[in-house]
């Protein structure tokens, strides 16, 4: 029997029992629908997230103190009797070949009152090259001078809600804030930026970093950034960092990350849980299969007449068994497509409802829906479709 | 018809066709046993979580420095950078206070620890003779910190069992000097093993006074001050006075966060019960599909058996008979599915438990309910339109096919 005759076959007998086949079809459907919608919604939080850290700089490097550990090491922060990133050592990596700017950063938590006005805060304490890392934008003024990191001037640039809540709608620039008991004239303010993974960045105050490290009264810094030129190898510029800092330090005391080594890590992670929510919808695949298993093995039971003839009428035994097989095939597949159809218009609908998750498809996991529903159904066909082909043709023509 | 007739003609029907009784069934316990391991698995996760959380003490609240406006986590909620330190004489006055039991100032870091030539990166811990009660830890050997002014201390230290293990593989550890950075301490104590606390694993610790490890990481802030109410009903008073006192002696600034253990427990408790149900609804689409194929089968049946039902109906049976007879079987198959997959859900989290035997996964009974009921809801309402076809056959119509 030629392919498209086998294939003819099938659709008939798929077409001939419509409610039954339409039933199994919802079945698969039901389970591929699943399996799209969630790894759909899966791949919008992974797009999200990653969307999230774009907020930040690209070609950026951040070294934080201590050695980390092989098992997971030192939350960032916490203080430590390992020698301390200084503001020296952030010079020093100025001569770094590669490194367009170096960000020594500190941070911390501190009141910021003007105008009578209070309000708890986060402080970060940088220096004028900061605005690339962070990937801000100045609404009105200037950013912090480039000055001497030791004799910067008490200079704060505040974000957009910071200065909403202290000024209000009135002009910023020169007025006096206080912060953590001093005094800091006000030289910009940043556009708005919205938040990061609940943290909201326009909640924050800038200023120079040595000034921060005297009001947290800490001698080290939490963090350097390095931004690089976007022709320069990652990997060499953050050996070389390395090479600089441990002759300064005669060892290497602290840990370097590059934004690429973060970036995947956390998309390796947000892969992970998409691959297991794929695999919870399947268990409804799972279902759908043995729904197929029994939808043809009553099929066959019912058609033992029209096997017998086949048979009788010279019809191979490989023949029967790849029509019954090509049946389940058949069943799966239209099954897994209008399953594609319902979890894609689904996750459209969760697009609109919701604008700011970017739901999308991943076209990686369709394809693999529709390959697995394709080998369910064969896998499904095995068992009935052997049966079929088993048959003695005479008990089955005197089964009619 | 008799309930018990009913009951019999059901189980007759599904006697007659074996292996398409067992295919529903499997369909449907398949369903059953995803949503009893899976909701295992999470409410397991959540036990956990809240036994790890319970451990750490009870009546617990938690004084951490820093303190936003916008509400939420911040890079400053984790790092002790504040202006107005968070000092042992603050820790010292919530001794005041009258609901408050206990007070352990706790200072955190990390350091290099040696003995001989042995190094190995670890977390040190500041704390005072009261952190052995208010944490409920216990000691394997030794004792505790000596109970003695916060601002002075001796150059002793406890270890946690698996410290003391790598540093002390084969001598006793007693006695003892441990290098930490540039000062040296003598080991008075080993703690019990406890293989738990959330992220600060006690195994894991060495602990030495808090003004000792203040000096060491050059600071005055402490980490965290842990506080024990002297009850349950006192958890609420104590926080306010917590709040009242720091408020006062820091100028009137409210610069500090106080977190009730309650609280961080009720929040992960929530977390992770919100994701026990997400899950279990997903595997419940699964009860869905196994529905559709229990409609399926049983319109198959009604089809095949028309010439039965026109007897039946030839013979009085009246239409809800029928009806009766064909959502039986419909609710018999996935009832003895659901049982099936019942079983096996147990046997999964069985499974679970005996490979990690930490984890307490048990199915909350609420999901074993909602499982069932949904399976059996699922077979009967899929088993509505078979059941109505069946009973609108025509008696004629149906026996003269024969």
């Amino acid at each position: 029997m030629i392919a498209a005759d086998a294939l003819r076959f099938a659709w008939r007998s798929v077409s001939s029992q419509r409610m039954r086949s339409l039933l199994t079809l919802g079945g698969i459907a039901v389970g591929i629908a699943a399996v799209i919608l969630l790894t759909s919604i899966g791949e919008g939080i992974h797009r999200f997230v990653l969307g999230e850290f774009s907020q930040f700089g690209t070609h950026v490097i951040g070294i934080s103190p201590g050695r980390i550990a092989a098992r997971g090491g030192p939350p960032s922060g916490l203080p430590t009797s390992v020698r301390p990133l200084t503001l020296d050592d952030a010079q020093a990596l100025q001569r770094v070949p590669g490194v367009v700017g170096v960000v020594p950063t500190v941070w911390g938590n501190a009141e910021a009152a003007a105008r009578g006005r209070v309000r708890r805060t986060v402080v970060y304490g940088v220096s004028s090259g900061a605005l690339p890392v962070f990937n801000m934008q100045v609404a009105v003024g200037q950013f912090l001078p480039g000055e001497g990191a030791e004799e910067a001037r008490n200079f704060v640039v505040l974000g957009a809600k910071l200065k909403n809540e202290l000024f209000g709608a009135d002009n910023a620039l020169g007025e006096r804030v206080r912060l953590g008991g001093q005094s800091f004239r006000v030289v910009g303010v940043l556009s708005p930026k919205g938040q990061f993974l609940g943290m909201d960045l326009d909640d924050t105050a800038f200023v120079p970093a040595a000034r921060a490290m005297e009001m947290f009264n800490r001698d080290g810094l939490t963090e350097i950034h390095l931004t690089h030129a976007p022709q320069a190898s990652v990997q060499a510029v953050a050996a070389a960092a390395e090479a600089v800092l441990k002759a300064r330090h005669g060892r290497a005391d602290f840990t370097i990350v590059t934004q690429q080594e973060m970036l995947s890590t956390l998309s390796n992670i947000l892969d992970v849980l998409t691959m297991a929510v794929a695999a919870l919808g399947s268990i409804s695949l799972l279902v759908g299969a043995v729904g197929i298993v029994t939808i043809m093995s009553i099929a066959v039971a019912e058609r033992r007449a029209e096997i017998g003839l086949l048979l009788a009428l010279g019809a191979r035994r490989r023949t029967v068994l790849r029509l019954f097989l090509g049946e389940a095939v058949v069943l799966a597949v239209l099954g897994s497509l209008l399953g594609v159809a319902i979890g894609f218009g689904l996750a459209q609908l969760i697009r609109l409802a919701l604008p700011a998750l970017p739901v999308s498809t991943p076209l990686l996991y369709v394809m693999l829906a529709v390959a697995s529903s394709a080998l369910i159904g064969l896998l499904a066909g095995v068992l009935p479709a052997r049966r079929a082909a088993h048959l003695d043709p005479v008990d089955a023509l005197r089964a009619e | 018809m008799r309930s018990a007739d009913l009951l019999g003609f059901a189980v007759g029907a599904a006697r007659g066709n074996r292996l398409r009784t067992a295919l529903l069934m499997l369909a449907m316990a398949i369903g059953v046993a995803a949503v009893v391991t899976l909701t295992a698995l999470g409410d397991g996760a959540r036990r956990y979580v809240v036994r790890e959380f319970s451990a750490i003490g009870s009546n617990l609240l938690i004084v951490l420095p820093g303190r936003t406006a916008t509400g939420g986590i911040n890079p400053g909620s984790f790092v002790s950078g504040t202006p107005r330190d968070l000092t042992v004489d603050d820790a010292q006055a919530l001794l005041r206070a009258p609901a408050v039991q206990r007070v352990a100032p706790l200072t955190v870091g990390t350091s290099e620890l040696s003995v001989g030539g042995r190094l190995r990166e670890g977390m040190v811990i500041g704390a005072t003779a009261e952190f052995i009660d208010v944490r409920q830890l216990r000691m394997a050997q030794g004792r505790f910190l000596p109970a003695q002014d916060w601002n002075r201390g001796k150059q002793v230290m406890v270890i946690g069992a698996k410290l003391r293990n790598e540093l002390f593989p084969n001598e006793a550890a007693l006695g003892q000097f441990v290098r930490v950075g540039d000062r040296r301490f003598r080991v008075i104590g080993v703690l019990a093993p406890t293989g738990s606390g959330l992220g600060m694993n006690t195994d894991e610790l060495a602990i030495v006074p808090v003004p000792l490890a203040l000096a060491m990481f050059n600071t005055n802030s402490l980490f965290r001050i842990l506080v024990e109410a002297r009850n349950r009903d006192a958890i609420e008073p104590a926080r306010r006075q917590v709040s009242e006192i720091i408020k006062a002696r820091h100028d009137g600034e409210e610069d500090v966060t106080v977190i009730t253990q309650d609280a961080m427990l009720a929040t992960f408790d929530r977390l992770l019960g919100t994701l026990t149900l997400g899950v279990a609804g997903i595997a419940a689409i699964s009860l869905a599909v196994a529905g559709i194929l229990v409609m399926n089968v049983m319109l198959v049946s009604v089809a095949q058996r028309r010439s039965e039902i026109g007897l039946l109906k030839a013979l009085g049976a009246s239409n809800g008979t029928i009806r009766m007879a064909f959502l039986a079987e419909a609710a018999l198959l996935s009832a003895a599915g659901a049982l099936a997959g019942y079983a096996l859900g147990l046997a999964g989290a069985a499974l679970i438990r005996a490979l990690y035997p930490q984890f307490p996964a048990y199915p909350p009974d609420w999901a074993v309910l909602a499982g069932l009921g949904t399976a059996l809801g699922t077979g009967l309402l899929f088993g509505v339109l078979p059941a109505r076809n069946a009973a609108r056959l025509d008696p004629v119509a149906a026996l003269a096919r024969r």
